[in-house]
């Protein structure tokens, strides 16, 4: 055979045991991994400006396309006490109005050129960031030094952020990751700046030169990071840079010495009664260490083992085994100051209590047990094996190095991170864990149907129970109790209640409530006219003592007919219900037959009632309420929560304000101190809707 | 980044697909080569050595549209059996494989085709093609697998649908347009009904594997660092063997415009604050008609100098935020739909944010926009796509879009000229054509606090 020919099979073969021929057989295993050309981490280039402004770039010619980001020690955690918020708002501020340009002008200039400006600011950073072609390059240069340097704050524009801002705050409300998140934080560092959160009062507090004192102070030169990635060089980055930022100079002061979170021996349970939920949104976790900290390698290692994705334990319990959940993950929160450990999960309500006994248990395997050698090679592997595509484009290189400088990471942090993980082992990731995954000493918080979970949950470890903005509860708001209502029958006189409804103070409707006596008891008949939205009239029957007999309800809600014909007799409520669905618009019919318990009322007696509970400062009443639509009994909860004068009729009028609890909308009532105790207004959470009393 | 807007960004990152992301101004030239493999394959090369990254992504052309009544949400049920093993990779174990080797993987389901990607490091090319192929081959179809995954996916159903504020309006805006009768392919959503996924059985998963996970039916693309000619190898190693399919059956959706305004209250339990969602009649996305449409939809909903985000929230101060969106799924070859949503700033009744809407979709019907505004939009365009092109995920993606929504790969090189060739006479003329109250559902969505 020609010594050519058979050198030439010889390659061949070599190449086949990589890259196999066609026609070759299809592998029953998975392929082993070829050989990866050991890459050095990416070329970046630094630089400090005179005034002590740092300076980043990665050099990228591949699109013309650069990205600038300039970030401060300047976050939430800085916002001064009872004005949580203002680091936040400083950042959506900064390109509202800068140097030469309105707010208006600068979205025109940043948008006409296809590029994009925003500021943000997370716990320790505030950073303003903007992408565009490289042409536009000088133009993103000066509009991010104007928004860092010469913002102008207009008042006009302060007051649309703030009001952007509470619409915000209220939707995060509705939204359970948020409320989660919220609780979760304040109840690991209590009042340590990383546990605090922007609410109504604080947003409201804070005034525009609070924000302009903001930002003298902390957007300073010294410290600051100036990051460029894309199509630029480093001597054409510095020669802008010295133009746009000539004359600024200072530092910011020092980071003061915050209040130390509290110390934590024992696992508790924060249980957010959210009614009506479907899920239960749970998160558990601890303090854990600075940034810097030499266990940042085996704690990486530790939780690509528990949780850090899809082939993790958590993922692979909850979600495969279990079929509990869509997603478990958990992570360790990188922190200027203390980090933390958290893991989450969401998972349907009815195994609650058992999701979270498993990732408790799966928490105290990890810290328990050495990680067996096949899973810690895997966690490693795919953590250095990751890295690649976590530097794919310039700007995740910027991002990276970035991170790094501002953390105060080691000087070679990304370059030697790959080697480091390789080096950890499976004794290092027990004792990381151990020391830094507490589920004997962990914060818990479930975000859920209390009513429906409290119960399974309370074996698990001490439970406080709050409403999603964290205002304390009590087990008996969750669950109904057999308590007859205390009324004063004296007060259940013929009476009539009419209502103007307007919205913004423009009128849209009507009610009005007649108390009648009956031969055996009492009458309450409601109509109810919102302009087309609701059209209904309610028959209400009682006893001689306040007890349910029947109620009857007809009329229109949203276009749709709704009915309710229950009676109540012999400790049974029997019936049914025609409601729209909220979810599905269909008309849903709902039977009800059902046990009530002693001092159960209608959710349509409550008005009707009122001036017969016993007023006092301070009064808080927990009712069994049946309501027919959502065939469903739960304790709603009339709280007097201080007094306010309410004006009817042109007059003012002393009254209790007055918080009810348990509807699907939270609504305020203010009922006249004096007796009779006449409802004079009601307000509904979150809609602009008020009832004021017609003389 | 404070999240002004949540909703929104729900909606972008749950629904958007990888569609439209086409080079620009004076981008790097993606070089392609396409063939297919005897069974029907298709496969698209992109090979880009400058980073030690490559993608495998395979779009199977099936998704939601392809449903038949009784089985709504059942493309994306089986887009999770897709993970739960074949012959040679145990239940789960793709997941795992994928993330030891340091890669990302995922599937997503959208109205017209179902996605399946492993980004990796470059030396694991072999493991992404090769967990394609075990799949597409021999899918393991067992009925405990198939009961844990529909359990998830109903879990997914609470978590992203009923657990959460305006979804289920912007669900409504997305599909209530298409005529359940003569277009059912576009009338319903792609997550589907509790009761389907309820009833679905195993030999439906069986059923749907045998019509549209065929070779035939799919197109694998890979993107990064990888030598083509050893690639191509590996694909018929891995892939030739796999039997062609039958063709599956033809979808049909009859499309109608302007029959007249809908309005309807949508009651929302879980929203804090009311809202207006409007939703418009589009045509198929290889139209001529889309490029000004889309740019157009920046021009009046997308970004801080957009015309709605500059009247209805700042100036009228209506609305905390605003955005306007065409077929924020993905594309569709059948009927689109351009959806605008607005959250009430507190105070702000829906009527009113309607009325504050509806005049600027209005305006733009009876004025058009200006030279500028055109200009600006198209620069956004440019610098969305070359930053899109920045990772192999994005252009693979970019990539099969061209292929299934424009009829070639090659499109991904040429179809930003359509955008940039838009006038001010065709976005006036494509308002004019869809954005007409007739043409419109208009839904008020009243929040918890209104019961």
């Amino acid at each position: 055979m020609n010594p050519l020919r058979r050198w030439g099979a010889f390659a061949l073969a070599l190449a086949a045991s990589t890259a196999p021929l066609a026609g070759q057989e299809y592998p029953k295993t998975p392929p082993p991994p070829g050989p990866l050309t050991p890459a050095p981490f990416p070329p970046f280039q630094e630089a400090v400006l005179p005034n002590g402004l740092r300076i980043l770039v990665v050099e990228s010619h591949k699109q013309p396309i650069v990205s600038l980001s300039l970030s401060f020690a300047a976050g939430s955690i800085f916002d001064p006490a009872g004005k949580e918020g203002l680091a936040e708002m400083v950042a959506g501020l900064l390109t509202k109005g800068a140097g030469t340009r309105s707010a208006e002008q600068i979205s025109e200039a940043i948008e006409g050129a296809g590029g994009s400006l925003a500021a943000g600011a997370g716990p320790d950073f505030l950073s303003i960031n903007s992408t565009v072609l490289k042409s536009s390059l000088p133009l993103a240069m000066e509009l991010v030094g104007d928004a860092a340097v010469r913002p102008m704050f207009p008042e006009t524009e302060v007051e649309l952020l703030r009001t952007q801002t509470l619409s915000g705050l209220q939707v995060s409300l509705s939204q359970p990751d948020a409320i989660a998140s919220r609780i979760f934080q304040r109840t690991l560092y209590g009042q340590n700046p990383y546990g605090r959160s922007p609410n109504p009062a604080s947003v409201k507090a804070a005034t525009r030169s609070d924000l302009v004192a903001f930002q003298r102070a902390r957007l300073r030169p010294t410290g600051a990071l100036l990051v460029v990635a894309g199509d630029a060089s480093l001597a054409e980055v510095r020669a802008l840079a010295v133009k746009t930022f000539r004359g600024w100079v200072g530092a910011p002061p020092a980071t003061p010495v915050f209040r130390a979170p509290p110390a934590r021996t024992k696992t508790e349970l924060i249980l957010v009664h959210r009614p009506g939920s479907v899920q239960s949104n749970l998160m558990i976790g601890n303090l854990t260490f600075l940034p810097n900290d030499p266990r940042t390698y085996s704690a990486a290692v530790a939780n690509q083992v528990l949780g850090g994705g899809a082939s993790s334990r958590l993922f692979l319990i909850l979600r495969e085994a279990k079929s509990w959940t869509y997603g478990a993950y958990s992570r360790y929160a990188r922190h200027k100051g203390v980090g933390s450990f958290e893991a989450r999960t969401e998972v349907r309500t009815e195994v609650t209590d058992s999701a979270l006994r498993e990732t408790l248990a799966q928490l105290r395997r990890i810290a328990t047990e050495p990680v067996p050698l096949p899973e810690l090679e895997a966690a490693k592997g795919s953590l250095t094996g990751s890295f690649p595509l976590s530097i794919e484009s310039a700007d995740q290189v910027a991002d990276a190095v970035a991170n790094a400088r501002l953390y105060g990471l080691a000087p070679d942090f990304v370059q030697t991170y790959r080697v480091r993980i390789g080096a950890v082992t499976a004794p290092q990731v027990q004792a990381t864990a151990q020391a830094t995954i507490r589920a004997g000493a962990a914060a818990i918080v479930v975000v859920g149907d209390g009513s429906k979970i409290y119960e399974s949950l309370k074996g698990i470890a001490p439970i406080s129970i709050v409403d999603p903005e964290g205002k304390p509860l009590t087990p008996a708001d969750l669950s109904p109790k057999v308590v007859a209502l205390d009324l004063d029958l004296s007060m259940l006189v013929p009476r009539r209640d009419s209502f103007s409804i307007s919205l913004q103070n423009n009128p849209i409707g009507w009610q009005r409530g007649l108390l009648d006596k009956t031969a055996d008891g009492f009458r309450y008949t409601e109509d109810t006219h919102i302009a087309t939205f609701v059209n209904q009239t309610t028959v209400l029957e009682m006893d001689a003592t306040g007890r349910m007999k029947s109620v009857k309800q007809t009329g229109k809600v949203q276009g749709q007919d709704a009915m309710v014909d229950v009676v109540y007799d012999g400790g049974r409520a029997k019936g049914t219900a025609t409601t729209p669905d909220p979810q599905t618009r269909q008309i849903k019919k709902v039977t009800i037959d059902t046990v009530v318990a002693e001092g159960t009322i209608d959710d349509n007696a409550v008005q009707a009632l009122l001036p017969a509970l016993k007023w006092k400062a301070g009064a808080k009443w927990t009712i069994n309420v049946l309501s027919a639509g959502q065939a469903e009994i739960k304790p709603w909860t009339l709280a007097v929560s201080g007094t306010e004068s309410v004006t009817v009729g042109g007059r003012p009028v002393e009254a209790y304000r007055t918080e009810l609890t348990g509807p699907p909308a939270p609504l305020t009532f203010w009922v006249s101190t004096a007796a009779p105790h006449l409802l004079l207004k009601i307000a509904i959470a979150g809609a602009p809707v008020d009832f004021v009393r017609v003389p | 980044m404070p999240a002004r807007f949540r909703p929104t960004t729900f909606a972008l990152a749950v629904l958007v697909g990888g569609a439209g992301a086409l080079p620009a101004q004076e981008p790097a030239r993606i070089a392609l080569e396409s063939y297919a493999l005897p069974n029907g394959l298709k496969v698209i090369l992109a090979p880009d050595r400058s980073t030690q990254v490559v993608t495998v992504d395979v779009w199977y052309n099936v998704g939601s549209r392809n449903e038949t009544r009784t089985r709504t949400g059942f493309a994306h049920l089986f887009e999770h059996m897709m993970f739960q093993g074949s012959a040679n990779v145990k239940k789960a174990e793709h997941f795992q494989l994928v993330e030891r080797a340091g890669g990302n993987n995922n599937g997503s389901t959208a109205e017209d085709r179902t996605n399946y990607y492993e980004e990796l490091p470059s030396n694991r090319l072999n493991l992404g093609l090769w967990l394609e192929a075990d799949r597409m081959r021999s899918l393991a179809i067992t009925d405990s697998s198939f009961t844990n995954q529909r359990e998830a996916v109903k879990e997914e159903r609470r978590l992203r649908v009923d657990n959460q504020p305006y979804t289920g309006a912007i669900f409504e805006g997305m599909y209530a347009l298409a005529d359940s009768a003569t277009c059912f392919p576009y009338s319903h959503s792609i997550i589907g009904s509790m009761d389907d996924l309820n009833a679905a059985r195993v030999p439906d998963v069986k059923a749907f594997f045998d019509l549209y996970y065929s070779p035939n039916n799919a197109t694998l693309t890979v993107v990064g660092d990888f030598d083509t000619a050893q690639t191509k190898r590996l694909i018929e190693q891995y892939f030739g063997g796999i039997p062609r399919g039958a063709e599956p059956p033809p979808v049909v959706c009859q499309a109608t415009f302007s029959p007249g305004t809908i309005r309807r209250t949508w009651p929302d339990a879980k929203a804090t604050l009311p809202g207006v969602l409007l939703a418009y009649r589009l045509p198929e996305y290889k139209s001529d008609d889309m490029p000004a449409i889309e740019l157009l939809s920046t021009i009046l909903g997308q970004g801080e100098s957009s015309r709605i985000n500059k009247t209805v929230v700042r100036d009228k101060k209506l609305a905390q935020g605003a955005i306007v969106l065409a077929n924020p799924a993905a594309p569709r070859r059948g009927p689109g739909v351009l959806l605008a949503l607005g959250i009430s700033n507190q105070g702000v009744t829906p009527d009113s944010l309607e009325k504050g809407l509806s005049e600027e979709f209005a305006k733009v019907v009876r004025d058009g926009v200006s030279e500028a505004e055109l200009a600006k939009a198209k620069n956004g365009y440019r610098t969305q796509l070359i930053t899109q092109q920045q990772q192999t995920l994005a252009k693979a993606e970019a990539i099969q879009a061209a292929s299934l929504f424009l009829g070639s790969p090659e499109a991904v090189n040429t179809n930003w000229r359509r955008f940039l060739a838009v006038t001010v006479a065709d976005i006036k003329r494509v308002a004019g054509t869809y954005l007409r109250p007739e043409n419109a559902l208009v839904l008020l969505i009243t929040s918890g606090a209104g019961q």
